[in-house]
């Protein structure tokens, strides 16, 4: 058995990407909320929402 | 089906969100500097407080997708329907995030980024069945369609994620047996349990609020189309002028 010296730069790179994909993400889910609700109030202002 | 709820902003959410955010700042600070490094694999292994959550809660998300795709077939609601399609795309995020964190990995550890070793074949199998899904949501306009196809597709969709799982155990694999407290050091268990809620709570936030906005989505689709503008008497076509 042996032992594996180093590898920082994986550890940073999988830190680093995880990091990135989740404020990407959180990002993209927000302004599409953002988006959908704007046009749902310029379509039909007062109207009730679908349960969700 | 559609009733009237109040106006709610992304509050719920965002609570979620910068919940699961500081608890995966404080795992992560752990994990790479508190934490020692593994007898074996030195450092690398540092790798694990991401990459071990990030699959839990794939996971998860395709479970609770195939809940709700049961509970639209069985019970009915339009509700299911747009958790199911949060469900799904959140899933499908955390699990292309999850191959990506695993191929980091693997090279260091394998000496290749990449092998058709029967979890990481599973677990692509997963991947493109769950888009799939997705596209399929995309290409369908009718709601109801729209709906009760996703539904049947992830319940079929579903069918791998056990495999996924126990493939590790069921075949010879590259990749080590799953990861849980019983089978991790005991020194390794708070970062990763900080890791595991703090993902936890992203992908509640990020589905809450990805539920919300496919149900906004619907009631636009599900709503009467507007009445057209009443037009000016002169301009009202009579028999008499045909």
């Amino acid at each position: 058995m042996g032992y594996l010296e180093g590898g920082w730069e994986f550890v940073y790179a999988a830190y680093a990407l995880s990091a990135v994909a989740f404020v990407g993400y959180g990002i993209s889910v927000f302004l599409r909320f953002r988006a959908e609700r704007a046009r749902a109030r310029r379509e039909a202002p007062g109207a009730p929402e679908v349960s969700s | 089906m559609a009733e009237p709820l109040p106006r709610r902003g992304p509050g719920p959410a965002l609570a979620f969100v910068v919940l699961g955010t500081l608890l995966l700042l404080a795992g992560s600070i752990l994990g790479l500097a508190v934490a020692p490094p593994e007898n074996f694999m030195g450092d690398v292994q540092r790798i694990m407080y991401v990459h071990v959550p990030t699959a839990w809660n794939a996971m998860l998300a395709f479970t609770f997708a195939f809940g709700c795709a049961l509970l639209f077939l069985f019970q009915g609601g339009w509700k299911w329907d747009c958790r199911l399609e949060a469900a799904v795309e959140v899933g499908v995020f955390l699990a292309v995030l999850l191959c990506a964190q695993g191929a980091i990995w693997a090279k260091p550890t394998w000496g290749v980024w990449w092998d058709w070793d029967p979890r990481l074949t599973t677990t692509a199998v997963m991947v493109f069945l769950f888009t799939g899904i997705l596209a399929l949501r995309h290409f369908v306009d009718d709601p109801l369609k729209r709906a009760t196809w996703s539904a049947v597709a992830t319940i079929i969709a579903f069918v791998d994620v056990p495999i996924v799982y126990f493939s590790v155990r069921w075949w010879n694999s590259l990749h080590q047996l799953q990861s849980s407290p019983s089978t991790v050091s005991s020194v390794f268990h708070l970062p990763l349990r900080l890791n595991a809620f703090g993902v936890l709570f992203l992908m509640i936030g990020f589905i809450t609020l990805r539920t919300r906005t496919a149900g906004l989505r619907l009631q636009g689709e599900l709503a009467p189309p507007l009445p057209e503008p009443a037009a000016a008497p002169g301009l009202v076509p009579t028999r008499a002028g045909a």
